[in-house]
């Protein structure tokens, strides 16, 4: 994709996609024009928040149900899932998951998605939950479909699912979107493009037949790497200075 | 072993306000008790002055954690405890702050900046807030706002591009 790309990114440039990514339109009245400035990770940066988690229940990561309607969204079922961990493959047990996903037909809930896609009424497109001791997650959902937007001519975003991740340190948060392999618009969508070419392929998911379940649902994999220390590595490291 | 590659980030997009600002989000009330509630108030404005109708600021400090979308006119307010000190290393310490991140469509991967105090007078003297450039480090600290309620009111506005653009940052671990 021709476009211009800014040089100001957060993190491993590698990694990291630019703020500024013409391609993009939202990118060109919001990103910053000013260098970011360079500090060390404190305490701040590595302190844990106390989240509430009392409100998560294993219902919030079964988007085909969750609606409450007592009626099941209408796609094709899957099953997404994966671990968090850091570059060391040491896992982030207890990690809340945010997701949230148009229907099969690529329509959001959302008062601001008003193009012509029909609405289900038994599905929502928000689940979340917690990472296990292993730093595993797992939704049942729907396999979202492609939606239009305005940002150039014909534009449709891929099939995506967002995720939100809340880890072990705040050096750790991570907002992202998963795809799904061989999908055409792929290639054409300038968000997915603004992550550098080598580290693209991470946002997409592999089909995972041993996940598939028999009867039921698709299987897929997608694990999420976690940069920036954790709080545990950040303890391990205090006690050695000390 | 070979370290794995670490997952990019992409924007929150549009439509995430039925997810991340649900009614029975996990918030954390942590460091509530005995703490002294203050108010933080200001907007999300864009390059051409405007303000950011849909953008997400997380509000961490210590243990606490808050979430705020923004209104029509780019508008935030939210309530927390006082932060205090932080230590930085050993024998110094960092003055009272709030670490801020912003996520909106458009963003590709969320901003990180911090909100100091003008009442407070250890601000002046924060060795993080020193590697700022000098002309730039009034964007990070919020103003007292004169007000009569028992609640102190402070005004912090976050510009992501163009004249008065905030300070953003990014934060380099240390050497391992």
């Amino acid at each position: 994709m021709i476009t211009t790309i800014g040089e100001i990114v957060r993190g491993d440039a590698a990694v990291f996609p630019p703020y500024l990514y013409e391609a993009y339109r939202s990118t060109l009245r919001r990103a910053p024009r000013l260098p970011l400035v360079e500090v060390p990770l404190t305490a701040s940066e590595l302190s844990r928040p106390r989240l509430d988690v009392s409100h998560v229940t294993a219902e919030d990561a079964d988007l085909t149900r969750n609606a409450g309607t007592g009626g099941e969204a209408l796609g094709q079922r899957i099953i997404v899932t994966g671990r968090v961990t850091d570059e060391n493959g040491l896992p982030a047990p207890g990690a809340l998951l945010e997701v949230w996903q148009a229907n099969a037909a690529g329509r959001y809930i959302h008062k601001r998605d008003d193009w012509p896609g029909p609405l289900d009424p038994n599905f929502l497109g928000i689940g979340r939950c917690l990472t296990n001791a292993a730093g595993e997650y797992r939704f049942l959902t729907v396999r979202p479909g492609a939606y239009p937007w305005g940002n150039h001519e014909n534009a449709w975003r891929p099939a995506h699912i967002h995720f939100s991740v809340l880890a072990s340190s705040w050096s750790q948060r991570l907002v992202t979107q998963m795809y799904f392999p061989d999908d055409p618009l792929l290639g054409l969508d300038p968000i997915f493009n603004a992550v550098p070419d080598g580290a693209r392929s991470r946002l997409v998911a592999a089909y995972a037949h041993g996940v598939t379940e028999p009867h039921w649902a698709l299987g897929w994999r997608w694990d999420i790497v976690l940069a920036g220390p954790g709080a545990t590595a950040f303890e391990a490291r205090e006690q050695s200075a000390a | 072993m070979t370290p794995l590659p670490f997952t990019p980030s992409q924007t929150v997009g549009p439509f995430f306000h039925d997810c991340l600002l649900r009614v029975d989000r996990c918030e954390s009330t942590a460091g509530d008790e005995g703490g002294v509630q203050i108010h933080l108030e200001g907007r999300v404005i864009d390059g051409d002055g405007a303000g950011v109708p849909d953008a997400v600021i997380e509000v961490w400090h210590a243990e606490s954690f808050a979430r705020i979308g923004t209104d029509a006119e780019g508008g935030f307010s939210i309530s927390t405890t006082r932060p205090k000190r932080v230590q930085l290393d050993r024998g110094t310490t960092q003055a009272p702050h709030l670490s801020i991140a912003v996520f909106a469509r458009g963003l590709m991967n969320h901003l990180l900046t911090r909100v100091y105090f003008e009442d407070d007078p250890s601000t002046e003297s924060d060795p993080i807030l020193r590697l700022v450039p000098e002309t730039r480090r009034a964007t990070l600290i919020a103003r007292r706002v004169p007000d009569e309620s028992l609640t102190p009111l402070y005004r912090f506005d976050i510009v992501l591009q163009g004249a008065g653009e905030t300070v953003f940052f990014d934060f380099k671990s240390p050497a391992r």
